[in-house]
């Protein structure tokens, strides 16, 4: 037999909902040939198949819980994952401090030599991509 | 002018300089142009999202289902009525969970998609004091080496934000559509399925007491139990439109996180902002039609 599923279990809820609700229907239009014993032996049965249908939605929700266990856990390792990422762009505020200071070197740099420029510009963009290599590879 | 009154060598270097400035300004513009970019839309939609993905009344709310239904059950069943409440509060941890996993994910994507650049303006504002003693710069020349250095730090961390987001979109993409899948049909076929069991609960108490052989058909009675029906059944029906509101704000989040783990490529551009607007216009009517449902 196959396994049960949670789509099963719902179903199976729906199937005695809708039992009920047709049984009340009955009810209603036979009222007049129902002795109050069996009307109330009916009534009863209704209400049991009621709960039985909240039982199995109750189930098949427990199915459903069961099944996303494992997504769930991926995903929660990627929110962990962001938080931790928003965490190194603090700590990579700091290292732009300390590429500040670089341009600020490049800056004293220009004032006696222009040649160095571009290589501090180059060393500033490669500190930049390496932060952006450490996040990729440390994710 | 005031380069003639400046040593001879000095103005070698000036001139250099002069020559090199408009080499370097380019190389900052197009580093800093290259990441440019603006994540106002993705953190719209990340930070409406958080808000609108928890909804926890919805799981007390079928915790709380069994209690009401009591008072149109006879006694015998109670016992049944409390068992199965304890079940579901073993699931309400889990129920939680779920929402507020999807919750605390559109918060670290807006976290990301609104990552503070201004502390880090506040480190470059020794540049210029800094830029002051370069004397061989003019005031103009200064100014625009230090715009641009801000602007080419500010890319460099928003090209690191950028791959960042476009990462966990890649990544958080499928287990949160698998998650909202299944809280959607925990909410459709589950949640909202009971609830119209609980109307039909409802109806049949109102019935028997209406209906049942023997009983007298009082008219004022016949029309108070009416009233108080149809009240009861209004009740209901009001928390099914909130479960069914819950379901299209969900419908709606990953409707738009799907949308941007298409095009994560484009994410900074202006273009995705655009075309990401619909998204939200989408889901905050959605969510504005949750929040009055819930009232």
């Amino acid at each position: 037999m196959d396994k049960f599923t949670s789509d099963d279990a719902f179903e199976l809820g729906n199937q005695f909902r809708d039992t009920a609700i047709a049984l009340g229907d009955w009810r209603i239009k036979n009222r007049i040939r129902l002795s109050r014993s069996q009307w109330d032996e009916l009534d009863d049965r209704e209400i049991k198949l009621l709960n039985a249908a909240s039982n199995l939605y109750t189930s098949a929700i427990d199915l459903v819980l069961e099944d996303s266990r494992g997504t769930l856990a991926c995903l929660q390792s990627s929110v962990k994952n962001a938080k931790s990422a928003v965490h190194r762009i603090a700590i990579f505020k700091e290292a732009l401090d300390l590429a500040s200071a670089l341009i600020l070197c490049a800056g004293a740099v220009t004032s006696g030599n222009v040649a160095a420029i571009p290589a501090a510009i180059v060393a500033l963009e490669d500190a930049a991509a390496a932060i952006v290599d450490s996040g990729a590879s440390g994710a | 002018m005031m380069d003639a009154f400046q040593p001879k060598d000095a103005r070698y270097m000036n001139a250099g300089f002069r020559l090199a400035v408009p080499w370097v300004f380019a190389a900052l513009l197009m580093a800093a142009l290259s990441g440019c970019a603006g994540f106002r839309e993705v953190r719209t939609f990340a930070s409406l999202s958080a808000s609108a993905a928890s909804h926890e009344a919805i799981t007390r709310d079928y915790i709380g289902a069994l209690d009401r239904r009591k008072q149109y059950q006879p006694e015998k069943f109670h016992g049944n009525l409390d068992v199965l409440k304890m079940r579901r509060k073993a699931q309400q941890a889990s129920l939680d969970v779920l929402q507020q996993t999807v919750a605390d994910y559109m918060q670290g994507l807006g976290n990301l998609a609104s990552g503070e650049t201004r502390t880090f303006d506040r480190s470059l504002g020794n540049l210029s004091a800094n830029l002051n003693k370069a004397t061989l710069l003019d005031s103009n020349e200064k100014q625009a080496v230090g715009a641009l250095s801000t602007l080419l730090a500010r890319a460099a961390t928003t090209v690191y934000r950028q791959h960042e987001m476009k990462q966990l979109i890649r990544e958080g993409n499928p287990p949160l559509q698998e998650v909202i899948r299944a809280t959607r049909k925990i909410t459709k076929n589950g949640i909202i399925a009971d609830l119209q069991g609980e109307s039909a609960l409802i109806r049949r108490y109102y019935d028997n007491f209406m209906f049942a052989p023997g009983n007298p058909a009082e008219p004022v009675a016949m029309t108070l139990a009416k009233e108080a029906e149809a009240e009861a059944l209004g009740r209901v029906d009001d928390r099914i439109r909130s479960a069914l509101s819950y379901d299209a704000v969900l419908d709606r989040i990953a409707a738009g996180h799907q949308y941007l783990y298409d095009n994560r490529n484009e994410i900074g551009s202006d273009a995705l902002d655009r075309q990401l607007r619909p998204y939200i216009d989408a889901l905050r009517a959605a969510y504005r039609d949750l929040l009055d449902v819930s009232r």
